[in-house]
């Protein structure tokens, strides 16, 4: 029961939200969220794997109580498994610092039909949760499902004008998107089921087809390059919706501009990393081949995605669409780390994952704190706050500085290696480690880091900084008093995140160290897939190890 | 100890010195001594409160920002910490030994490995400080010049207590903090932390007056323009480890050891370390060092950042030029030199480049900084010309000329700018040469009259001066050393100096000289301005200047040449660096010669003499005859082919103006293109296009229905039909077979 309390807790919480009064509902489904983070935190101190190296095999890394089956369908061989491992569990402890932080951030905001919004999410923060935790393919797809529900109600109820065709678009795209995942992971499971003779372990001998390692390994094993690339494409367009990756991304400027300001946070902070960990739960590692294959064309998508949305952030006047469309640019330094496929790249890309869901999650709660008060996110009506909001401006500074990836900060050690990691992965020739990306990729995907800065301190630089401009408050807007900069809730909602982006821009050591083993999982079949492509490529082009000599050679000048 | 290093040194020197004009294809080929492996000692922890000072002072101006502190304890915390960390320096100085580096661990940073963990296996960039003699020389001058500026500072920021006073000295701490992580830092990643930390500090700092639009503008010109330099250095990181596997220097400089006989004798194509081939890229990890150097530095074509930087508050400005940030890139360039060595003995160009790049820069801000009407913008344009001349020392193999001038530069260049900001703050902001005159007239401006002037000759390198002596070393190396256009940019440097004398003093003629003190008061003065009177410096600011004043003539004595009383301190913290490395540093009379002379002999009178020019110009047009100078305008002026001359001087040459046509414009159009092309064609053509097709069949079969709405459940049921059929079929198939 130790995992299965991640799921318990927060709906356990949405059915006491659902009885009590309603205005209860905000206190019940903050000491609901706390409680979930205490969970989180709980596990994490019994996770036994943050300063050792755990044990070699199939079962490396895994943080798995042996008591979380459940077998539900015993006809299909249906069981359902929750375990951790480091990577989940991090995503995990995020999405659980996140549960209460959303909760205190829409205190005052939500206003109307407040029993429902807290109910919604707390099912989301379940959902998104039992992703993490899940160990098998049923429960995996069915949260990852789930989790779509709660999103569009938030959007759908509570967002702003656009919120009808935001929230439709946002559900039906990224269903649609999974769909076609499920056919992928459908496929795999059918031809693991044949395999082994059976769907049920009685039959094919005690093998649970539902697992996703076993399934992982399996599909390493036995496919064959058609099928791995059938696999690969399936199950990418599902993952790279959620990503999202370009030019899959349109669903997600409208959505996390229209939703409340909860709503934005649970997307950027979690929603997007369901996409990222997908891709490393499932795509790296199950489809060598035809990852290797294909890693320079997403890797390219990556990159395109990095410079343009860094542009069209640019182009924004809209805060709260800037720092949604900012989420696309960053993401796709994720993916590019984890199609570095090399340890550093994959410690980069996972990383990422927690850090831009603290800095783009902070982000929106501080613009949300900002609307709150003022009622504007337009750049051109609103500017100089710094004056009179200096509070809110420090930690808006900070979570700045952390997505543009400043060192010292989290966003900064993610970054960097990514961006070596995909700098490094090139042929041997030019040194460095083998991989399929290599340093164009990498220096022109690095030219993120300036159109970052650009558009970043441009919205900095007019929101906190120059003139001051505040509109006019009407009327109507004057409902909760708030004072004019923070008050103590609100910098208590704020401060653990910048804390914590601190903490792991100063000492990431401990987190890089228990991700190296999952990392390194996640790339057992490439040192093989990779110098199989390299000698196939090698046996095709012979013309390359004619000029090997001078490729290598340095210039000189006589 | 030093001579007989100093024997040692020229034992390999003679037998390197190319004879001047030899055919260049017999290039130097001296394979330098081997840079001592640093031991890891774990006595030195406490080194780590250099670090720690600052970061201690930056947290607790926070929170005196946090709890509205409004006397002036946010800046003696400062002041105490920063001096406590020179105190610290110091200490870590006398316990060093000279010919050991020594790797000081303080905490695990990014640290991870795979398989067996060594090079090319692991992620290693801790919290690690690399201490040699560079180091310390380095730390020596950041932290003592930032001490000085912090207490001239707490007067200087009087009047914002209680307003920016803290968030102003937790700038200033987290500068210092970040210049030192910068210099001390055992990897290149740390080195790239403090190398971004300086830039987020000049950006807080910079803005520190955030209510005016253009000092908004030039933070984040500074940083942005500093991001274009950081991501040269970044892809430097990445080619290192790419080619060595490790990021630490140690690593580094033992394998450049190892590869530098095959870089001697050719064969460098063929070397190997461990299982990995040196890969061709290793060639271009100087070149990308010299971007990163440029853009924090200043150089052509990044330097338009500096002058902006004027904007924050004048003891920033004083931080920013003469004691850290600008200084980043000629000690990363020191740091690495071995990489430079490394790839100029397998014949690449990367030093001739560094050369060049100070050698145009020298004379091309020098020219601008001849029409600035504004004092701190000279002082500023003269900043990018004398690092110029420090990335020509280094060009031309001379690093300790160039740490030699960056250190006589960070007195007197704090100097000038401490001077300048008493005067901005006692004439109400009032900075334009124009509008002052004979202010050396007025009560109680003596220290700031003459340690001005003391600043202004080190600066025009009048004979003598420490400045001159810096100078020289490098001038006279160019002459000397073999490389492309080396005697060239010599002479670039040389024209140089008569600029440099002619603006300098020119500001102190038009500001100090003139019969009468006439003063505009300053746009920040309320009132009729002939009521106005100058209010003087008070003790901490006349203090600080009259410190640095000494400073400037200790320096002579610090580094200057034989025969002046010379203890060749300066000299002695280079050799045995890695900036120094065994290289030829320094020249002695009899080996080399320049116009028949000692090339040192020849290059004082030379560029002494052009110095002296400049400032008798200086004297002309800005003292004696004031009217001349306006009458030479009129003529410039009157004429079609001369009147762009001054015009293109005094808008620097139109680099702003043909950046924004060639990068910014292009750019932003180029968002806004791309912004619509995203609504219109990804969202509205393709996405919109696919969410029609069901609508499309939708009216097909049920022509009564109609609306996008619909069209999505439609595809959302057709989807989950189709998928469910397809399901089906393929269990059908495979798993019922």
């Amino acid at each position: 029961m130790l995992a299965a309390c991640f799921l318990i807790i927060p709906l356990v919480t949405a059915i006491i939200i659902g009885l009590a009064p309603s205005r209860a509902a905000r206190w019940i489904g903050l000491l609901g969220g706390l409680a979930t983070l205490g969970w989180g935190i709980v596990f994490a101190i019994l996770y036994p794997y943050w300063s050792q190296v755990p044990v070699e095999g199939g079962e490396l890394a895994q943080y798995w109580p042996t008591e979380d089956t459940w077998n539900i369908v015993p006809l299909f061989g249906i069981e359902l498994e929750l375990g951790v491992n480091s990577v989940s569990l991090l995503l995990v402890l995020l999405t659980c610092l996140f549960a209460p932080l959303t909760v205190t951030a829409s205190f005052t905001a939500i206003t109307e039909r407040v029993k429902e919004f807290y109910i919604w999410l707390m099912i989301m923060t379940a959902s998104v949760l039992g992703v993490f935790i899940a160990r098998d393919v049923i429960t995996f797809y069915t949260c990852f499902e789930v989790s779509l529900i709660p999103g569009f109600f938030l959007v759908a109820i509570y967002g702003g004008p656009d919120r009808r065709e935001a929230s439709f678009k946002f559900f039906i795209y990224t269903f649609v998107g999974s769909i076609v995942m499920l056919a992928g992971l459908v496929y795999v499971v059918m031809e693991f089921a044949a395999y082994e003779g059976g769907w049920l372990p009685e039959t094919n001998g005690g093998v649970n087809v539902w697992d996703i390692d076993a399934l992982v390994t399996f599909a390493r094993s036995f496919l064959t390059p058609t099928e791995q690339a059938w696999v690969l494409l399936s199950l990418m367009i599902g993952f790279a919706v959620k990503v999202p990756l370009w030019p899959l991304h349109t669903w997600l400027p409208l959505a996390h501009n229209q939703a409340p300001t909860a709503g934005s946070v649970n997307f950027a902070a979690v929603i997007l990393k369901l996409g990222a960990y997908g891709v490393y739960r499932f795509v790296i590692p199950m489809v060598p081949e035809a990852v290797v294959e294909w890693a320079p064309f997403i890797a390219l998508l990556a990159v395109i995605g990095i410079i343009y949305t860094a542009l069209v952030c640019w182009a924004q006047t809209d805060i709260k669409k800037l720092i949604a469309y900012s989420s696309i640019s960053h993401m796709g330094f994720c993916m590019l780390g984890l199609f570095a496929l090399n340890p550093i790249g994959a410690q980069g890309g996972i990383l990422y994952m927690i850090t831009h869901g603290l800095s783009s999650g902070a982000l929106f709660i501080c613009i949300g704190l900002m609307y709150e008060r003022h009622h504007v996110k337009d750049l051109d009506r609103i500017g100089g706050l710094f004056k009179t909001m200096p509070v809110w401006s420090f930690f808006m500074l900070v979570f700045t500085f952390v997505a543009v990836g400043l060192p010292g900060l989290a966003g900064f050690v993610s970054e960097f290696l990514c961006l070596l990691g995909t700098f490094i992965a090139s042929d041997p020739t030019t040194g460095g480690y083998p991989g399929m990306l290599g340093p164009w990729f990498g220096i022109i995907a690095g030219s993120g880091l300036i159109l970052g800065a650009i558009y970043m301190l441009y919205m900095v630089g007019r929101l906190l900084f120059g003139p001051e401009q505040i509109p006019e408050h009407t009327e109507s807007h004057e409902g909760h008093r708030l004072p004019t900069d923070l008050n103590l809730r609100e910098i208590l909602t704020l401060a653990p995140i910048a804390i914590i982006c601190f903490f792991i821009g100063i000492y990431p050591t401990p987190i890089l160290k228990a991700l190296e083993p999952a990392s390194e999982h996640m790339l057992t079949g490439y040192p093989a897939a990779i110098a199989a492509h390299n000698a196939t490529a090698d046996a095709e082009d012979s013309k390359t190890t004619t000029i090997d000599g001078q490729t290598m050679s340095f210039v000189t000048n006589d | 100890m030093l001579s007989s290093l100093g024997t040692n040194l020229m034992a390999t020197l003679v037998s390197a010195i190319p004879v001047v004009g030899d055919d260049a294809a017999h290039q130097v080929q001296t394979i330098p001594e081997s840079i001592v492996p640093a031991t890891r000692p774990t006595d030195l922890g406490w080194a780590g409160l250099i670090l720690l000072l600052p970061a201690l002072s930056a947290v607790l101006c926070g929170l005196f920002a946090a709890f509205r502190v409004k006397n002036r304890l946010p800046g003696w915390a400062t002041v105490l910490a920063l001096g406590g960390s020179f105190v610290m320096v110091c200490l870590l100085y006398a316990h060093h030994d000279p010919n050991q580096p020594v790797v000081i661990h303080l905490f695990d940073w990014i640290d991870f490995s795979w398989a067996e963990g060594g090079t090319f296996e692991s992620v290693r960039a801790n919290f690690a400080l690399y201490v040699d003699n560079l180091t310390i020389f380095w730390m020596l001058f950041v932290t003592g010049l930032g001490t000085l500026i912090a207490l001239y500072a707490t007067e200087y920021m009087d009047e914002d207590r209680g307003k920016g006073y803290a968030r102003f000295f937790g700038g200033m701490s987290i500068f210092l903090l970040a210049m030192s992580c910068l210099v001390m830092g055992d990897n290149l990643v740390l080195l790239y932390l403090g190398w971004e930390g300086v830039g987020l500090a000049s950006y807080l700092l910079i803005g520190y007056y955030y209510k005016k639009p253009s000092a908004v503008d030039a933070s984040k010109k500074a940083f942005i323009m500093n991001r274009v330099g950081d991501l040269g250095l970044a892809i430097a990181i990445w080619l290192t480890w790419m080619n060595f596997g490790t990021l630490e220097y140690n690593g580094i400089f033992q394998a450049v050891d190892q590869y530098l006989p095959q870089a001697a004798d050719g064969t460098l194509a063929t070397a190997t370390m461990g299982a990995a081939p040196l890969g061709w890229s290793a060639h271009l990890i100087p070149w990308f060092l010299l971007v990163g150097a440029i853009g924090k530095s200043a150089q052509l074509p990044l330097f338009t950042w500096l002058p902006d930087a004027m904007e924050g508050p004048t003891p920033v400005s004083a931080l920013i030029h003469a004691a850290t940030m600008v200084t980043a890139g000629i000690y990363l360039i020191a740091r690495t030199y071995p990489l430079f060595w490394l790839d100029k003995m397998s014949g690449g160009g990367a030093l001739v480049a560094v050369a060049w790049v100070g050698g145009l820069t020298a004379l091309v801000s020098a020219t601008i900084a001849m029409k600035q009407y504004d004092m701190k913008r000279v002082l500023a344009y003269s900043t990018i010309s004398q690092l110029g001349y420090m990335f020509l020392g280094l060009g031309v193999v001379q690093t300790y000329g160039a740490c030699f001038h960056t250190f006589t530069h960070a007195f007197f260049k704090a100097l000038l700018f401490l001077c300048s900001g008493t005067i901005m703050h006692g004439l109400a902001g009032q900075l334009d040469l124009r509008k002052i005159s004979g202010l050396r007239k007025a009560k109680g401006w003596g220290v700031t009259t003459w340690t001005m002037f003391i600043g202004a000759m080190w600066l025009s390198a009048f004979p003598f001066t420490s400045g001159f002596f810096s100078k020289d070393a490098i001038l006279a190396q160019a002459f000397v050393q073999d490389g492309y256009g080396y005697r060239f940019l010599g002479w670039l440097g040389i024209i140089t100096a008569g600029l440099t004398a002619y603006y300098t003093f020119r500001v102190w003629f038009r500001v100090f000289g003139g019969k009468e003190l006439r003063i505009e008061p300053g746009p920040e003065h309320q009132g009729d301005p002939s009521t106005f009177h100058p209010h003087p410096p008070g003790w901490r600011c006349k203090s600080v200047l009259i410190i640095l004043a000494i400073g400037c003539f200790l320096a002579i004595s610090w580094g200057g040449e034989e025969g002046f009383g010379a203890s060749h301190w300066i000299y002695g913290m280079l050799a045995h660096s890695s900036g120094a490395w065994g290289l030829p540093l320094h020249w002695h009379a009899g080996d080399p010669t320049l116009f028949g002379f000692d090339p040192h002999a020849s290059m004082y009178y030379v560029s002494g003499t052009f110095g002296v020019v400049g400032l008798l110009i200086a004297f002309y047009f800005h003292l004696y005859n004031r009217k001349a100078a306006n009458n030479l305008e009129n003529l410039l002026n009157r004429s079609f082919a001369t009147r762009w001359l001054p015009r293109a001087l005094e808008r620097k040459w139109y680099v702003d103006e043909i950046y924004n046509a060639l990068f910014r414009l292009p750019t932003w159009l180029l968002a806004r293109v791309l912004y619509l092309f995203d609504r219109i064609i990804i969202d509205g053509v393709f996405v919109g296009g696919v969410a029609r097709i069901p609508i499309t069949l939708g009216r097909v079969f049920q022509p009564l229905q109609s609306g996008i709405l619909q069209g999505y459940a439609a595809t959302m049921a057709g989807g989950v039909t189709l998928i469910v059929a397809w399901v089906v079929w393929v269990w059908l198939s495979k798993a019922g077979g």
